[in-house]
């Protein structure tokens, strides 16, 4: 059995990327986006970067919920948070979310009842205990967050809870993946898959990527070594103009990934016909909507919603970055308009989004570039 | 809480350093915590991570999990178990 020490081992560290340097065609650009704010902010952290060859190159794909959630999305959710009887329930990073009208933490200030839950779950329960109130749950998150929310929605309507409300901003991460593929100025050669989304919806939903677009997909973990050996995946498919589906973090996630959350997942949830991703605009398909059979626990059938949007600063380009054209550094407003405490932009809220990872991590190195 | 003995807190580290009392970003569900089952009741277990911090978690999408065995976490319910590396 292998530890993570040999995940970070770095004789076998300096050994993978040695192999990477030797691998490497020399008159080639390898263009790979790691779609996962999870591999994001390992990339950064550990200074991968550094470990590849310089015809290597990154780009961090759009695999953050809190930074691909439009702000008009926000400030409709906040708006429920406006009535006396409701209890707004969200997770953590969620409350760090700018709205037009501030984030749901200084809105809690604000005197609006805005509590934090862990899991789905805790709202349920909340729920319960304060049979008075309406409870709402602003839900968001990727494949992996979606089968709690829909477990959550099975449990109240087993329960007969009928004070909780659920908002979905549930995203898919494939229909992001394809937006890309289609966009005409896409430059990717190949993917680094999601770790822990792939452990619900497993490997095999990545073939289109290479069947249809002729791209190869290698699902990663997330220690230095993971990202390595994917790396080495990903460039000798390229080497040999294969397009393959491959699992490198097969200690976690199944080829088939966990039938019964995909059940939890169809049974509550239907796909949107189109959703708005910050940065990327609309996206077909991209999202889940709760079903007709459980409109009684959906929060955009019981309350009334603006349906807001506000659209980012012109200045922004957060479009650019997140389809690889443009690098962090190189958007006019990065470190400047838009920083962490301040953001602009869609990849600056969160610290696993591509401009906050960067702000964080090489500014300075790539200040000096 | 009992420090584990470092065999066992690699093969937890194995699986993401994560702890039950990390607050990172839970949206991008990159944060499944590996826990060890201690106690299964019904659908629900009693588990332990790798500092030793115990929760229940549902096991409604793996309702076969055995105590001893290693499960990934996230936002309370278990996703998926952990399999061996050889
Ligand atoms: S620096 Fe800000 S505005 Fe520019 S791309 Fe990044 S998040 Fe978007």
């Amino acid at each position: 059995m292998r530890y993570v020490d040999e995940f970070r081992n770095p004789q076998l560290i300096e050994k993978a990327s040695r192999e990477l340097h030797a691998i490497v065609e020399p008159d080639r650009v390898y263009r790979f986006m790691e779609v996962c704010g999870g591999h994001t902010f390992s990339i950064f952290r550990f200074g991968i970067q550094h470990l590849l060859p310089p015809n290597i190159e990154l780009i961090h794909g759009p695999g953050c919920p809190v930074c691909v959630l439009p702000m008009g999305r926000m400030d409709d959710g906040l708006h429920l948070a406006d009535e006396p009887d409701v209890i707004f329930t969200a997770f953590g990073d969620v409350m760090r979310i700018p709205g037009s009208r501030g984030t749901p933490l200084e809105l809690k200030a604000k005197g609006r009842d805005i509590r934090m839950v862990y899991s789905p779950l805790d709202a349920l329960r909340l729920a319960q205990k304060e049979p008075e109130r309406k409870v709402v749950f602003f839900a968001i998150g990727f494949e992996t967050t979606a089968p709690s929310t829909a477990l959550t929605l099975i449990k109240a309507r087993e329960l007969e809870v009928k004070n909780f409300f659920v908002l979905s901003n549930h995203v898919l991460i494939l229909p992001a993946m394809r937006a890309i593929l289609e966009s005409p100025d896409m430059r990717i050669d190949g993917f680094l898959g999601p770790g822990h989304v792939s452990t619900v919806i497993g490997v095999r939903p990545y073939e289109f990527v290479a069947k249809h677009y002729g791209r190869p997909v290698v699902v990663a973990g997330f220690e230095p070594l993971d990202l390595l050996q994917s790396l080495i995946m990903l460039v000798k498919q390229v080497n040999a103009g294969s397009a393959r589906v491959e699992n490198q973090y097969s200690r976690v996630v199944p080829w088939e990934g966990n039938e019964r959350a995909l059940a939890a997942m169809a049974e509550v949830f239907e796909v949107r016909p189109f959703f708005e991703w910050r940065g990327l605009g609309f996206i077909s398909q991209s999202a889940l909507k709760i079903k007709h059979e459980f409109a009684p626990w959906d929060a955009e059938v019981h309350f009334t919603l603006a349906g807001l949007r506000v659209t980012d600063p012109k200045a922004a380009q957060c479009g650019e970055v997140l389809k690889g054209v443009l690098k962090p550094h190189q958007c006019k407003l990065f470190g400047r308009e838009c920083t962490p405490e301040r953001p602009v932009g869609a990849l600056m809220v969160s610290s696993e989004g591509a401009c906050a990872a960067y702000y964080q991590y090489t500014w300075q190195g790539a200040a000096g570039e | 809480m009992a420090l584990k003995p470092r065999e066992e807190t690699l093969v937890f580290l194995n699986y993401g350093e994560r702890t039950l009392s990390d607050d990172g970003c839970l949206t991008c569900g990159n944060v499944a915590v590996p826990v060890r089952v201690l106690k299964v009741q019904g659908n629900v277990a009693e588990v332990e991570d790798r500092l030793g911090e115990r929760t229940t978690v549902a096991l409604d999408f793996v309702p076969d999990a055995r105590v001893g065995e290693m499960l990934l976490i996230h936002l309370g319910i278990a996703l998926g178990r952990a399999q061996e590396v050889e």
